[in-house]
């Protein structure tokens, strides 16, 4: 820890203070302004930030019983005027160190991936693998028996595994992950992440990357990397050119996969490895200044005592002021030792070390003339609420509590002032851009509950033609509260290569089930075949089939009466060309966006946009759709495939990844008459245990439908992922909340749900979806447990299973097989 | 048609070639008091910021007889504290306190505050009703709602500015209070009307200010007990939370008279509002004193109708119209000395009121097409009160007017100068939420600009636009932007050392609001 504190001043919100002390560290020369009023992000180094005036501690002025210490003899005879104690927060950087160990398992032939950190923490290791063949660093969900108990999925790109204490007391955390080397892993990738303060850390600004193969070596990331390189130095692009091809041809396939194979496998020369990584942590450490004010009898003077536990050399800078100014003046002499004159100013004093304990402390002696004299009725209320615990006090006493009331609250305004300064000194760009984004986010919340109280507001607007508000257009993608969506295709549709014909056959059954909206997979072309990894955004040939069978099959769906949501993946985009780097974000197509289109908080990716307004997607460029350009184009695409295809509604992919205020606007502009969005992360867990209240995961699904103004619904993975609970592990009481209604968000904005069982990044297959009408939904799932949400009537078929009934509520019952 | 218009305060001249069709708009300085205006579709005085940009601007041969504005000394000689960079105020919304006494959008405004003050803004602006604070009866004040803003705003660690409306509101509909509104159905007189008999009935007429019309007791007398309950309800943030009040003056808060009733889509020339039975009283007795009685019988006979154009009639017409004429002096001189006397009487009350509170009052000006001398009178008169001029409009620039011949700039620049030759500082405020960069660049040129006399500015104001993915961005961008000429001294101690030296220009704090 850095030996050093500073503590600065502001202006001062009271018109009676009347002492200023700050504290400074010795050793530097740098003093960051104190102004609040200052913009904080402009580029200037001493540029302040805004104070966030918090927990302060109230102001008791105490006539007696207040204990002293023992360091100055002088001051105990006195009566002490004043006393309190004030917090100061700083942020501090802690070194430590990242533990990777790659070593052989308990069991024969299996090893094991040790990931540490001898910092405290809440330490969380998100991680996932890279398997042979697979092009880039795109992020997989590992095989089952790697993970760890106590882990959570990320989607299908991630896991999260709690790093567990060794042992209690100890600081080292760790995680271990069990390999099978028959795999075919070609790398574990990993980032750390601190759930306490919310930071990732990261290894030379990308992933942390455990490589398994030797091709993989020479990545800038690779951890335990071997200093001799055989058969294939840097050979990734040829490797996954090569792979393009061989799946392009799907006849060779298999033949292709199997060539490929036997040289990585060859190359697969495990050994063990243990590296120490530094990591620099900041943390926030508090520590306290208690100044005391007392009046000396004999000599009629004020005496001023200060002590801190802060570490190290603290220098005190301050002045006093008269009566209601802010103007600092030096006192007369008489000041404590090593007190130096600083620009004629202000006093500069170095603190004592304080006798037989840490920190350090010092003994001020003002005069008595520095009491103000004339009071403004703020003073007087003040006065008279300090009256109370000073009693029998003379005139001039009153006087003097006024005027340590000045002081009290001078040092208060200072002491919320040092949280801020310590807090500037050491902020990171990070920290500014946190700020940044908790702006952005205040103004999306006040936005969305302006908007809609706004429509009231313009009504009058043609009487006042100036300054009219646009009456909003009101188009909610969210239908009319009837819709059974369907998921037209599962994670191995794109196989056949003709999925939107053998949709089109099975069009008319799906509306004989009751189905009333399909949603249709991710239409353009993409890097993987599943469509998530778009590229040009206006070639809707696909693994799916061409753009005219697309519309086809659209124009089916239209003619048996269901509408047809487009799986819109506007998070990401992958590019198709390289920049002067050879990073890949340059993208191609009708939309040739540059680097600016590309999230700039993102180093795998080196995009020049701005930081992304939400969460980022790993595997491929995250589009920042901050640019106006971006906008435009997305708007544009969007009605087009409106115009051209004839889709009715949007699915939105990953809307954890941007502001769910773009979101609005791309509806606005689209009018799409059903929108959906997939805001997916993971639920809380304690010590592994699905949190019962997951009211901040529904919370943070509402707080984005509320972003885009209510105009989309979102799929209520809350209740998806509570159901995994409830069902699997036979935890019933799961299904109700605290306060008896639904757990997820159908319980909190009904309307807006889109109650969602499972889609394609879950196990589709298991799930028989027995029924699917406008008042009821009935599903099997995995032949263990029959459901069924809706009003509607529905009772599992009794046949070669024995149902029995385990609960119900309010439109939902739930049975189990026997 | 030929005209000469005094440019600047070098004395810098600009000849214009106006052609009627563009006239929409006339100063006639004729002795030193006079302001008068036409303004898209009426005539008054001053008109509201945010449509004088429709109106056209000419001025007469006679305004180029006006001396070149010298730059009074008497502005360096105050010193200013404040001299950190730029202070920012935005205006919450209109109707942040509902007209049945709630606070609207609570969460949306705590949260906007609490980006506000992230962003590094110095505080918001609070419009205040008459109509919902004192709604029932006379001497019945209900602060609570507003009293539970300021807590709000004093613990986002803002500051506030206060403005107090004595006038209604359409949008959104916020109307006088209940009592005055029943007094006025019985006794029309109170508000103002024009030669056809219509009223306007959003604020009292200033020829009533010192009758006892309401309950027995006179506007001012009403407006002033309002100030003084005001005061005592919200003593604990005053000086501390609240460092400003604006007092209100007229339509809209401005010190004007009221524009064109309704709308018209057809911009005439409006009109005079003279005829409500005490404004005649008044208008007679001037006559009288000025021994022509036959002018006191109403006001000027050949107008045009409030939708016509000006030319329509011989009043305003440009060469020999009446408006030239001695009695067409006499009656537009008095018109206008009628304003100022009601701007005297209202800011002199509030700030006998407030003086001594720590806090700054403000009166609020449109930005109109007054010429120097009328501007000077008013700056005048808010010296003698030592109170702050509030003028929006600071996002209008010369080209974002539709006719090529109205300047916005221009009229700015006087206005600052007659500012500054009496000492007064302005307080600028935009017209509208601004959709272009351009408008946020208009305003920081005319806040950062030489020979400054803006001390606030005020960004009208917090809503739903104002937070839109369109508009927040610039507006962070602006903000941004207006702190760059930051100090750059690397100590604390200096701060106190640039108070003493700073320069008027480095020294103006903005307030900000939105329309």
């Amino acid at each position: 820890m850095n030996a050093m504190s500073t503590v600065l001043s502001q202006t001062l919100l009271h018109n009676y203070c009347r002492g200023k002390f700050i504290c400074l560290p010795k050793t530097s020369n740098l003093l960051l302004k104190p102004y609040s009023l200052n913009y904080p992000f402009n580029s200037h180094p001493n540029a302040t930030t805004f104070c966030r005036f918090k927990n302060l501690p109230t102001v008791k002025v105490s006539g007696n019983s207040v204990t002293e210490t023992s360091t100055v003899k002088t001051f105990e005879s006195n009566d002490v005027v004043f006393q309190e104690t004030f917090p100061l927060k700083q942020t501090q950087r802690e070194e430590g160190k990242v533990f990777i160990r790659l070593d052989k398992g308990k069991e024969k032939k299996r090893w094991e991936l040790s990931v540490g950190c001898d910092l405290a923490g809440k330490w969380i290791l998100h991680w996932g693998v890279t398997y042979i063949g697979d092009t880039g660093c795109e992020w997989d969900q590992p095989p089952n028996d790697m993970i760890p108990p106590g882990s959570i999925s990320i989607k299908d790109y991630a896991i999260e595994t709690p790093l567990k204490k060794l042992s209690e007391g100890d600081a080292f955390h760790q995680a271990t992950i069990d390999i099978d080397p028959k795999s075919e892993i070609a790398a574990i990738n990993f980032v750390l992440k601190d759930e306490e303060t919310g930071t990732w850390y990261q290894h030379k600004g990308r992933d942390f990357k455990v490589p398994f193969v030797d091709y993989l070596q020479d990545d800038d990331n690779a951890i335990g990397r071997k200093t001799v390189f055989d058969l294939w130095p840097g050979a990734l692009g040829q490797i996954s050119n090569k792979l393009d091809k061989a799946e392009a041809s799907q006849s060779k396939d298999q033949d292709s996969k199997t060539e490929f194979k036997e040289p990585k496998r060859e190359n697969m020369r495990l050994e063990g490895f243990y590296e120490e990584l530094a990591i620099v942590k900041e943390v926030v450490t508090h520590n306290t200044v208690t100044v005391s004010v007392r009046k000396c009898l004999e000599t009629a003077k004020n005496l001023l005592y200060l002590e801190t536990d802060l570490p190290g050399d603290v220098v005190i800078h301050w002045g006093v002021c008269r009566d209601d100014t802010k103007k600092w003046e030096i006192p007369a002499a008489s000041h404590p030792p090593e007190t130096i004159v600083f620009k004629n100013k202000a006093l500069r004093t170095l603190l004592k070390p304080r006798e037989g304990g840490n920190g350090c402390c010092e003994l001020f002696t003002l005069e008595k003339e520095f009491t103000g004299s004339s009071s403004s009725t703020d003073q007087h209320s003040q006065v008279e609420s300090s009256d109370a615990s000073v009693p029998a006090k003379t005139e001039e006493a009153d006087q003097k509590v006024s005027y340590t009331d000045g002081i009290i609250s001078e040092i208060r305004s200072l002491m919320s002032d040092i949280s801020c300064e310590r807090g500037r000194k050491s902020k990171t760009k990070a920290v500014q851009e946190s700020i940044l984004q908790e702006i952005e986010k205040l103004a999306a919340e006040a936005y969305s509950i302006f908007r809609s109280s706004t429509p009231t507001f313009a009504e009058e607007a043609v009487v006042e033609p100036e300054i009219s508000v646009p009456s909003p257009k009101v188009s909610p993608g969210t239908g009319t509260g009837f819709e059974i969506l369907c998921q037209g295709f599962n994670w191995e549709s794109h196989k056949s290569g003709r999925w939107y014909m053998e949709l089109k056959e099975k069009a008319a059954h799906l509306s004989s089930l009751g189905f009333t909206v399909i949603w249709l997979p991710p239409p353009t072309e993409s890097v993987s075949p599943e469509g998530y990894m778009p590229t040009d955004l206006y070639n809707l040939n696909s693994r799916y089939g061409t753009v005219d069978e697309l519309k086809d099959v659209v124009n089916k769906f239209h003619e048996v009466g269901i509408k047809v949501l487009g799986d819109a993946v506007l998070n990401h985009r992958c590019a198709q060309f390289q920049n002067a780097n050879g990073v890949w974000n340059v993208f191609g197509g009708r939309l040739n966006w540059d680097d600016r289109a590309v999230v700039g908080d993102d180093p795998h990716f080196q995009g020049r946009g701005n930081k992304s307004s939400g969460d980022n997607f790993h595997a491929a460029p995250n589009i920042d759709h901050s640019q106006d350009f971006v906008r435009k184009d997305i708007k544009e695409w969007l009605c087009w495939l409106r115009r051209e295809i004839g889709y009715d509604g949007w699915r939105l992919d990953f809307v954890r990844g941007f502001w769910g205020g773009y979101v609005k606007d791309y509806l606005d502009a689209s009018e799409p008459h059903f929108s959906v969005g997939e805001y997916w992360d993971s639920l809380s867990y304690t010590y592994g245990e699905m949190d019962h209240n997951q009211d901040a995961h529904r919370q943070r699904i509402i707080d984005w439908i509320n972003a885009t103004n209510g105009f989309s619904g979102a799929f209520d993975v809350t209740t998806k992922g509570i159901l995994h609970s409830a069902l699997e592990r036979c935890e019933y009481w799961r299904l109700s909340d605290q306060k008896g209604k639904p757990p997820g968000v159908v319980g909190w904005w009904p309307s807006r749900a889109v109650t969602f069982i499972e889609n394609h990044d879950t196990g589709s297959t298991q799930v028989e979806i027995v029924k699917a009408e406008r008042d009821v939904y009935a599903a099997i799932i995995d032949e263990k447990v029959a459901m069924k949400i809706g009003p509607g009537h529905y009772e599992p078929p009794s046949g070669r299973q024995k149902w029995s009934f385990v609960m119900e509520g309010r439109d939902y019952k739930i049975w189990e097989a026997s | 048609m030929e005209v000469s218009v005094m440019g600047n305060s070098q004395g810098h001249m600009v000849r214009t070639e106006l052609a009627y069709r563009n006239l929409r708009f006339c100063c006639v300085p004729k002795n030193d008091k006079l302001i008068f205006s036409w303004r898209n579709s009426s005539v008054c005085l001053v008109g509201q910021g945010s449509r004088w940009r429709k109106a056209q601007l000419r001025f007469t041969s006679k305004a180029v007889h006006s001396q070149p504005l010298v730059r009074s000394d008497r502005l360096s000689a105050t010193k200013r504290k404040s001299s950190d960079g730029v202070k920012l105020f935005v205006g919450l919304p209109l109707d942040t306190v509902s007209s049945c006494n709630g606070v609207n959008h609570e969460r949306a405004i705590a949260a906007g505050l609490k980006a506000l003050k992230l962003l590094g803004v110095e505080g918001v602006e609070l419009p205040l009703w008459w109509g919902v604070v004192e709604k029932e009866a006379r001497g019945k004040y209900e602060w609570s709602s507003y009293l539970s803003v300021a807590e709000m705003v004093q613990k986002a660690a803002l500051k506030l500015h206060v403005s107090l409306c004595f006038h209604a509101s359409k949008q959104p509909k916020i109307p006088l209070p209940e009592w005055v509104s029943k007094i006025g159905e019985s006794q029309p007189s109170i508000f103002y009307k024009d030669r056809t008999g219509k009223h306007y009935k959003d604020c009292l007429s200033l020829a009533i200010d010192d009758l006892p019309v309401l309950d027995g007791k006179t506007p001012v007398q009403v407006y002033q007990e309002f100030c003084e309950s005001f005061k005592s309800a919200f003593m604990p943030f005053m000086g501390s939370t609240i460092t400003g009040i604006s007092m209100g003056l007229g339509p809209d808060g401005e010190l004007r008279y009221p524009s064109h009733q309704g709308k018209s889509k057809t911009p005439g020339v409006g009109e005079f509002h003279c005829y409500d039975e005490n404004m005649l009283r008044l208008l007679k007795q001037h006559a009288e004193a000025t021994g022509n009685p036959l002018w006191g019988l109403g006001g000027p006979h050949d107008v045009p109708n409030h939708d016509q154009s000006p030319n329509v009639n011989t009043f305003f017409k440009d060469h020999g119209g009446s408006w030239e004429s001695p009695y067409g002096d006499f009656f537009l001189s008095w018109y206008s000395s009628q304003l100022i006397s009601h701007g005297d009487r209202l800011l002199s009350l509030a700030s006998s009121a407030f003086r001594d509170n720590g806090v700054n009052v403000h009166g609020e000006v449109p930005l109109m097409h007054y010429c120097k001398e009328g501007y000077a009178a008013v700056a005048e008169m808010f010296m003698k009160n030592s109170c702050k001029m509030i003028l929006p409009g600071m996002d209008l620039s010369d080209h974002s007017q539709h006719h090529e011949s109205s300047s916005p700039e221009l009229l700015l620049g006087q206005i600052k100068a007659a500012c500054r030759h009496y000492g007064v500082e302005i307080s600028g405020q935009n017209s509208s939420v601004s959709e272009a960069p351009a408008g946020f660049d208009q305003i920081k040129k005319n806040l950062l600009g030489e020979k400054n006399v803006v001390n606030l500015f005020t960004y009208q104001r917090m809503g739903a636009s104002f937070f839109s993915p369109d508009h927040f961005p610039s507006f962070t961008q602006f903000v941004r932007n207006l702190n760059q000429p930051g100090l750059d001294s690397d100590d604390l101690a200096e701060e106190e050392e640039i108070t003493e030296s700073s320069h008027m220009n480095s020294e103006i704090s903005i307030q900000v609001q939105t329309a």
